[in-house]
C-alpha cells in the first residue's frame, strides 16, 4: 500500500465531501434569508451535476462545463422561483416538482443523448486541478490536510464563503434580503419588492447548487443518476444547524463532511453492507437535527 | 361566504385545474414531437394506449390503488397542516413488513396471516410516520424534513432486506422469496393483474371522508390545520393532532406497500414502490385535500403512467418522460394565480 501523502486522510477528505454540501447550503442560507423554504436544493445540485459534466465535455473545457452547469442550475432556479413569487404557488410543493424535474429530466436526456439510463463516462475531461505543494508542507498535520492538496471547487467555495458573509453583513443587498425574510412590509415601505429579493435568493443557491452538482460530476469525469443523493437535503438541516450563519453552516458541513469521512474509512475496516453505509449520511442528519432541536428546546427561556 | 362566491371558486378551480392538466399534456406533446423519431406512434401509444386492451386497462385502474392510499394519507396530514415528507420510504416499509409476515408464515390461513400482513405493514409505517410527529410534539423538530430523512435512511435498509437476507437467488429479479399463494388477492380483472384491493381502496377513500368531515377526531384535527392557535383557544389539544395524523398518514402508506405485495407483486422487489409516496403529494393536491376527489386524481396519475408505460413500450419514448410531465403538475397545481384563489387573503 502506498503511503498517504497526507498527516491526517480521514480529514483531507472531509474537507472534499463537505464541499458540495457547504455550496448547497450557503446559496440556500439566501434563500432562507428571504423568508423562504429551499426545498429544490436537492434537484438543482442533480442539475448541475448533469449539464455541467455533459457541457464540459462537449465544449473541451472544465471552465466552460462548470460555468454553464452553474448556468443551467441557475435556470431551473429561475423556473422554481418563478412559479413560485408571480404564479403565487406553495413554494414547497415546486421545489419538490424542481426535484422531480430535475431527477426526470436528467434520466430522459441520457437516455435520448447517450442511450443509457445508467452511469455516463467521459474520457476526454481532464482532472480537476488540484493545488499541490511540497510534501514537507501537504504533511503538516491539519494544516496540510485542510489547506493544500484540494481541487480548484474547494478553493472556489471558500472565497464564496468569504464573499457571501460580506454580502449578507456588509452589503445593502444583504441587509435588504435579511429583512425581506424578517419583515417584507419593511421593504414594501422602501419602495423595493420583496419579492425580487427572494427570486436573488433563490437564484443565487441555483448557482451554488450548480456548482456543487460540478463538483459531483467533474471529479469522477461521470454523470452517475441521483448523484445528488440528498445532499440537498442535508445541506437544508446544516443551515439550521449552522444557526443561518455562514460560518455556523462551514462547521455543520465540516462536522457532516467527517462523519461521511470517517464511516468511509470504517468500511475498510469493518464489513458493514454498502446500504447501510449509504444510509449513515441520513442517520445522522436526522440525528443532528433532533438533538440541536431538543437543545433549543431546553435552552429556549420559558413563556 | 355565499352560494354565488362558492359557485365562482368552484368554477375558478375547474378552470386552474383546466389550464394545469392542458399545459401537462401539451407538454406530454411537446416532449415526444422533440424526443421521438416516431412521434405520432409515441402520441397515440401514450393517449389511447392504456385503454387499448384489458392487460392495459386493468393494469392502469390497479396502478390508482396504492395511490389511493397514498393520496388519503396526505391528504389527512396536509389537512391537519402537517407535512409528511416520508411517504416514499413508509410505503417501502410497509411492502416489506407485509412481506416478512408472510414469509414467516408460509402455511397460515391465507385470511388471517393476510390481514396479519396488512396490520404489520399499517403498524411499522404508522411508526415511522409517527416518530417525526412525536419529535415535532416534543421538542419542535420539523416534521417535514425529519419524515424525509428517516425515509430516505429507511429505503436503503429495505433494499439491503431485499437484496440481502431475503433475497431470492433462483430469480434474476432482486427479490424476495415469494409469498405464499393462499395471500394472494384476487384478480377480478384477468389478465390484468386489478385485484381485491381496488374495493378497500374505495371504502379506504369512503372511510377516510367519513373521518375527516363526520367524527369528531377528523373535525378537531380540520381546525388544527386551519389555525392551530385557534384551535387551542377553542379547547383542542393541539399536540395530539401533531402526531395523530402522522401516524394515520404513515399507517395508509404502510398499507399501500403491503396492499402492493399482497395483490400485485406476490414479493418484495426492490424499488417497487418507488414514486408511488411523491406521487401520493400530487393526488392530495391535485383533489384539493378531500378524501373522495383522491378517487379521481390518483386515477389521473395512474392514466399518465400507464400512458407513460404504452409509449416505452409502442415507441423509443423512455418512461421517465412521466416524471417531467408530473413536476409540470406539482408546479401548477397550487399556483393561486392559477386557479383563481386570488380573492383570499393571504395568510
Amino acid at each position: 500500500m502506498n503511503e498517504s501523502p497526507y498527516a491526517l486522510p480521514v480529514v483531507h477528505s472531509a474537507v472534499g465531501i463537505m464541499t458540495p454540501l457547504l455550496l448547497a447550503a450557503i446559496g440556500g442560507l439566501f434563500t432562507e434569508l428571504a423568508g423562504m423554504l429551499n426545498i429544490a436544493l436537492e434537484g438543482l445540485i442533480l442539475s448541475g451535476a448533469f449539464f455541467s459534466v455533459i457541457l464540459a465535455s462537449a465544449t473541451n473545457s472544465l471552465a466552460l462545463g462548470i460555468l454553464l452547469g452553474v448556468a443551467c442550475a441557475m435556470l431551473l432556479a429561475l423556473l422554481f422561483g418563478s412559479v413560485t413569487l408571480f404564479l403565487r404557488a406553495n413554494g414547497f410543493i415546486t421545489g419538490l416538482a424542481t426535484n422531480l424535474l430535475a431527477s426526470g429530466l436528467t434520466i430522459v436526456l441520457a437516455n435520448q443523448f447517450f442511450h443509457t439510463k445508467g452511469v455516463i463516462q467521459f474520457h476526454n475531461i481532464p482532472r480537476l486541478p488540484v493545488l499541490t505543494v511540497p510534501p514537507a508542507l501537504q504533511r503538516i498535520p491539519l494544516v496540510g490536510d485542510v489547506l493544500f492538496g484540494n481541487n480548484i471547487i474547494v478553493y472556489i467555495t471558500w472565497a464564496i464563503v468569504l464573499v457571501s458573509t460580506l454580502i449578507i453583513y456588509r452589503s445593502s443587498f444583504g441587509l435588504r434580503l435579511r429583512a425581506t425574510g424578517l419583515s417584507p412590509r419593511t421593504i414594501v415601505s422602501l419602495g423595493l419588492s420583496p419579492k425580487s429579493y427572494q427570486l436573488a435568493g433563490i437564484l443565487i443557491s441555483g448557482a451554488t447548487c450548480g456548482m456543487a452538482g460540478a463538483m459531483l460530476s467533474l471529479q469522477l469525469a461521470a454523470f452517475v443518476p441521483e448523484s445528488s443523493a440528498g445532499r440537498g437535503w442535508i445541506a437544508l438541516v446544516a443551515i439550521y444547524l449552522g444557526n443561518k450563519t455562514p460560518w455556523g453552516i462551514v462547521i455543520a458541513a465540516f462536522v457532516f463532511g467527517m462523519a461521511e469521512s470517517l464511516s468511509n474509512y470504517a468500511q475498510g475496516v469493518i464489513t458493514v453492507p454498502a446500504d447501510f453505509i449509504l444510509a449513515l449520511p441520513y442517520v445522522i442528519t436526522v440525528a443532528a437535527m433532533i438533538l440541536y432541536a431538543i437543545y433549543r428546546h431546553y435552552r429556549a427561556p420559558r413563556a | 361566504m355565499n352560494g354565488k362566491g362558492r359557485l365562482a371558486d368552484w368554477l375558478a378551480g375547474l378552470r386552474g385545474l383546466g389550464v394545469t392538466l392542458g399545459l401537462a399534456f401539451a407538454l406530454a406533446i411537446a416532449c415526444m414531437l422533440l424526443l421521438s423519431r416516431e412521434p405520432l406512434a409515441a402520441i397515440y401509444s401514450f393517449f389511447i394506449g392504456p385503454f387499448t386492451n384489458r392487460y392495459a386497462l386493468g393494469n392502469m385502474l390497479n396502478t390508482a390503488v396504492p395511490l389511493v392510499f397514498t393520496g388519503l394519507g396526505i391528504s389527512l396530514a396536509f389537512k391537519s397542516s402537517v407535512y409528511n415528507l416520508g411517504g416514499e420510504g413508509q410505503v417501502y416499509a410497509g411492502g416489506l413488513a407485509a412481506t416478512a409476515v408472510c414469509l414467516a408464515l408460509p402455511a397460515a390461513n391465507g385470511y388471517l396471516g393476510g390481514l396479519l400482513a396488512l396490520a404489520a405493514s399499517g403498524v411499522v409505517s404508522a411508526i415511522l410516520g409517527g416518530l417525526s410527529g412525536f419529535f415535532r410534539m416534543r421538542w419542535n423538530a420539523d416534521e417535514m424534513i425529519s419524515s424525509f430523512l428517516i425515509s430516505a435512511a429507511v429505503i436503503l435498509v429495505v433494499d439491503y432486506c431485499i437484496t440481502g437476507p431475503l433475497d431470492d437467488p433462483s430469480n434474476n429479479l432482486l427479490s424476495t422469496y415469494a409469498i405464499g399463494a393462499q395471500y394472494q388477492l384476487l384478480r377480478i380483472f384477468p389478465p390484468s393483474r386489478l385485484n381485491g384491493s381496488a374495493f378497500i381502496a374505495l371504502a379506504a377513500a369512503g372511510m377516510g371522508w367519513l373521518f375527516l368531515y363526520k367524527s369528531q377526531a377528523g373535525y378537531e384535527m380540520r381546525m388544527c390545520g386551519l389555525n392551530r392557535e385557534f384551535a387551542r383557544y377553542g379547547g383542542i389539544n393541539v399536540s395530539t393532532y401533531l402526531v395523530l395524523p402522522m401516524v394515520l398518514s404513515g399507517g395508509l402508506h404502510g398499507l399501500a406497500g403491503g396492499l402492493s405485495v399482497l395483490g400485485t407483486y406476490g414479493a418484495s422487489i426492490k424499488g417497487f414502490s418507488s414514486g408511488m409516496g411523491w406521487n401520493g403529494i400530487a393526488v392530495a393536491l391535485i383533489a384539493r385535500n378531500n378524501p373522495l376527489g383522491v378517487l379521481p386524481a390518483s386515477l389521473l396519475f395512474a392514466y399518465l403512467d400507464a400512458g407513460a408505460r404504452a409509449a416505452t413500450l409502442g415507441s423509443d419514448i423512455t418512461y421517465e418522460i412521466v416524471a417531467v410531465i408530473q413536476s409540470v403538475i406539482f408546479y401548477l397545481v397550487t399556483a393561486q394565480a392559477l386557479w383563481g384563489l386570488n380573492r383570499r387573503r393571504a395568510a
